[in-house]
């Protein structure tokens, strides 16, 4: 561990300021603020139940946006796959109120998600278009899109907003864990499986070592054999078919519809946690619980009258605070000559 | 006698490694001043503590009679010392001009026609042509080497520091090189050069120091010494021998190479109807200056640029394989191994361990097809210990490593795995005289059992030394020397430029 440099601890001290700053602006006590934000999401049974329930969406996202990372692809459209999978998996769930609902609607969750970052890959690989625009412009058509069809034809006709009709019990993702107020859902867990799964992929396998290696450097792997377009459209299909299983995870465990306005922005805090996961996946675990934390920590600000952007402000702060960290130090890391 | 530089006793220590160990350097203003040594000898390391890039442990930076401490490059420039390193600066998007003058622009309005003005004056002082309104990207190694040296001149450097200036240069462009910077020592100029090429040291250069692991060995005047001792203090014993040449002319082909045209990055048809044959277990090398399609044929024969005509075929064991539009990937399969020009983009992934960096371009072939993680040890250790890679752990990044260390373990790596087919380019560059003879016999003694090889090297010296045939790329077209005329160094130059 190399020593840390001076200005990332003006970065770490200047953010610290800001919050306390905002917290000071916003007329509460930062230390009553503090203990709040901790009991709200981590306080007891019920407080936890829920801050792992905001963790499931973010650590699922996460993983999507983290593959992504790795092959050299900054999927900004995750939000875009996310509410495209959970339409298509409500959808599902709806025509289909058995057990097998829940797989179909899954499976088909990840195809539509795989299928809507699968422009943005091949505009990237094969014509050299940026994936950030392509899949911020997706994103856009995707939550229009989902808004016209909650609108329209999805819509349950005995509700008065734009929503699908309720999931059967059959179709619903059950409670791995339901001790009094402790409930943990199974789709936590099927997040936990990505993300270690994915980190073994990408550290012990060929293909997990070639995608790394087009991320790092594309013409290196070219030189190595890699058929790095392939790489870099594959793995925009599966990090979107990933983001595709987010959403429809929420649907199946927690929401069990889809309406208007599903998705308060699970995909793109989804690429704070990526990136506060660092160089491996497991890494995704804690920083999806740290942003999982702060998003119902927030909520019990609120009872303090202290707006619920505050978290957000934090976010922001820590996600800058470790780029400068992480980056000043590769920046340094630089060979010397001979 | 006044010194320009006086650099006393500077250490510096990289973790566990002692870069430098109390040397000290003496160049006299005027004068043209070689620092020699191998791989890891610390003369880079030296020339940054010079220029400010580096600070010292200990040890004292006088330049002119004057102490310096400089805390970053900024104050070096400022006291006069320029620096042009081994990977030049320049910014391919730019314009000549604008890369010339970027860095010290002034302040306020840009004034590009005043700098123009200046720009072709210190051009013509040099005997250098630009078009300064060109974009950078189109230069010539030789012409962006050029264009460093005017940087420093721009910023009216008195002390002009130069790292391997002629890694890249043809020969001709060598000399040129050498030629400009004797009529600037002339007027007053101190110019150190750090080379590996021993007649760049006695045709050009007043005086010599030679570093060794860190240490200071000695400093003396060219005139007072010869190659043969001069060598002989770098390496610090006996030189390698060079491995004998083969006379085998009856194998059978191995590569077969027809009628073969690529083009360039530009859309341009960089390489046109070449055609030759690599014979089992031979060691071909193609000599021609720089960007006249060496390149694009090392690309079509990689597979990472499909040929506009002609066909490349190969074979493996008894069967012909048809090469023409094969995927790397294959081919990789099938033996080809390579060496790359450029080390840093194209063969390694810096920020990568040497353990991760061990399995690149071998990942789907025996034994790293079966090996992940850690297992992959072993085989990260044999390739670093075949050219005795210095370093710190196998753990540690690629890029904590100096360039020669790198290009030995980028050289080891393609050439350990039974090879059928090497392709290297430049596999010398940046290597010491040691270095390149072990490489070299590597090579030789892959050719001896049956493996071909194929070096591109802009050093017709090297090629030379270490090739059985030569054969020569001139504007993307291919010639061979007369039968009688395959190691006559002046033929072949005249085929380089293209003269018969």
């Amino acid at each position: 561990m190399k020593k840390i440099s001076p200005q990332v601890w003006i970065v770490v001290a200047a953010g610290i300021a800001v919050i306390l700053g905002a917290l000071v602006l916003a007329k509460a006590n930062p230390a009553e603020a503090i203990r709040t934000l901790g009991t709200g999401s981590f306080g007891s049974m019920r407080a936890l139940s829920g801050t792992l329930k905001e963790t499931t969406p973010l650590l699922v996202a996460g993983c999507a946006v983290y593959l992504a990372l790795q092959a050299g692809l900054f999927n900004i459209g995750v939000e875009g796959q996310l509410v495209m999978g959970a339409c298509t998996a409500s959808a599902v769930g709806v025509k289909m109120p058995t057990p097998a609902g829940f797989f179909v609607g899954c499976a088909a969750a990840m195809i539509v998600g795989g299928l809507w970052a699968l422009p943005a890959g091949w505009i990237k690989a094969y014509r050299g278009g940026h994936e950030v625009i392509t899949t911020i412009m997706l994103n856009n058509i995707a939550i229009y899109l989902t808004d016209a069809l909650v609108i329209g034809p999805l819509k349950d006709p005995a509700a008065a907003y734009p929503t699908t009709e309720s999931l059967s019990k059959a179709t619903r993702l059950a409670s791995a864990v339901k001790a009094n107020d402790l409930q943990i859902n199974f789709a936590l867990l099927v997040g936990v499986g990505i993300a270690v799964g994915m980190a073994i992929w990408l550290k012990k396998t060929k293909p997990g070592y070639e995608l790394r290696a087009t991320g790092a450097n594309a013409t290196a792997a070219k030189f190595a054999g890699v058929d790095t377009k392939r790489v870099t459209l594959s793995a925009m299909v599966v990090s979107g078919a990933i983001g595709g299983l987010a959403g429809a995870l929420m649907v199946f465990a927690h929401e069990f519809r889809f309406y208007q306005g599903f998705s308060p922005g699970y995909g793109f805090d989804a690429l704070g946690v990526a990136l506060l996961a660092g160089s491996s996946s497991f890494g995704l675990l804690p920083s999806a619980l740290f942003f999982g934390a702060l998003a119902k920590g927030g909520t019990a600000l609120a009872a303090l009258s202290i707006p619920k952007g505050i978290t957000t402000l934090t976010l922001g702060v820590v996600v800058l605070a470790f780029a400068a960290v992480r980056y000043g130090r590769k920046a340094k890391g630089g060979g010397d000559g001979a | 006698m006044s010194y320009a530089v006086e650099l006393i006793d500077i250490s510096k220590r990289y973790g566990t490694v002692q870069a430098l160990d109390s040397v000290s350097l003496k160049v006299k203003q005027g004068s043209i001043h070689a620092v020699v040594g191998e791989n890891g000898a610390g003369k880079t390391t030296l020339m940054k503590a010079l220029y400010g890039a580096m600070h010292p442990d200990s040890g004292t930076i006088d330049l002119f009679g004057k102490r310096h401490t400089f805390a970053g490059s900024a104050q070096a420039i400022e006291a006069g010392v320029g620096m042009v390193s081994q990977h030049y600066g320049i910014i391919g998007e730019l314009s000549c001009l604008e890369n010339l003058i970027v860095g010290s622009e002034g302040s306020g309005v840009l004034n590009l026609k005043g700098a123009e003005e200046r720009a072709n004056e210190l051009a013509k002082k040099m005997g250098f042509e630009f078009d300064w309104k060109a974009e950078a990207s189109t230069l010539s190694p030789a012409g962006a080497q050029k264009l460093e040296i005017l940087k420093l001149l721009w910023r009216n450097s008195q002390i002009m520091i130069l790292d391997e200036p002629t890694a890249m240069l043809s020969p001709a462009d060598s000399d040129a090189l050498f030629e400009s910077l004797s009529n600037l020592a002339k007027e007053g100029a101190t110019i150190l050069v750090v080379t590996h090429r021993l007649p760049e040291v006695f045709g050009y250069c007043d005086e010599v120091t030679v570093l060794r692991g860190g240490k200071w060995i000695a400093a003396m005047p060219v005139a007072e010494t010869d190659p043969e001792s001069l060598a002989k203090a770098i390496v610090g014993g006996e030189l390698v021998q060079r491995p004998p040449l083969s006379t085998e002319t009856g194998a059978p082909a191995l590569l077969t190479v027809s009628d073969l045209s690529v083009k360039g990055p530009k859309g341009n048809l960089q390489l046109k109807n070449c055609s030759f044959q690599i014979r089992k277990g031979e060691l071909v090398g193609i000599a021609g200056v720089d960007g006249s399609g060496q390149r694009e044929l090392f690309q079509a024969l990689m597979g990472t640029t499909r040929p506009v005509s002609g066909s490349i075929r190969f074979v493996q064991g008894a069967t012909e394989q048809d090469w023409t539009n094969l995927p790397t990937r294959e081919r990789l399969k099938q033996g080809l191994r390579i060496i790359p020009e450029d080390r840093l983009a194209e063969a390694v992934i810096e920020e990568w361990s040497l353990i991760e960096n061990a399995t690149l371009g071998l990942q789907r072939i025996p034994p790293f097809d079966k090996l992940s993680g850690n297992a992959v040890e072993p085989e990260a250790l044999k390739i670093a210990d075949l050219f005795n890679t210095k370093r710190g752990s196998l753990n540690d990044a690629m890029s904590g490593l100096s360039g020669g260390n790198q290009q030995r373990f980028v050289a080891a790596r393609a050439l350990l795995y039974d090879p059928a087919l090497v392709l290297a380019f430049q596999p010398a560059r940046g290597l010491d005289l040691n270095s390149t003879a072990r490489v070299y016999s590597k090579i030789r003694e892959l050719c001896d059992t049956g493996t071909s090889a194929l070096v591109v090297s802009f050093d017709l010296d090297e090629l030379l030394e270490y090739c059985d045939r030569i054969v020569v790329l001139c504007s993307g077209e291919f010639s061979e020397p007369k039968p009688d005329e395959g190691r006559d160094r002046d033929a072949i130059g005249r085929l380089m430029v293209g003269a018969k």
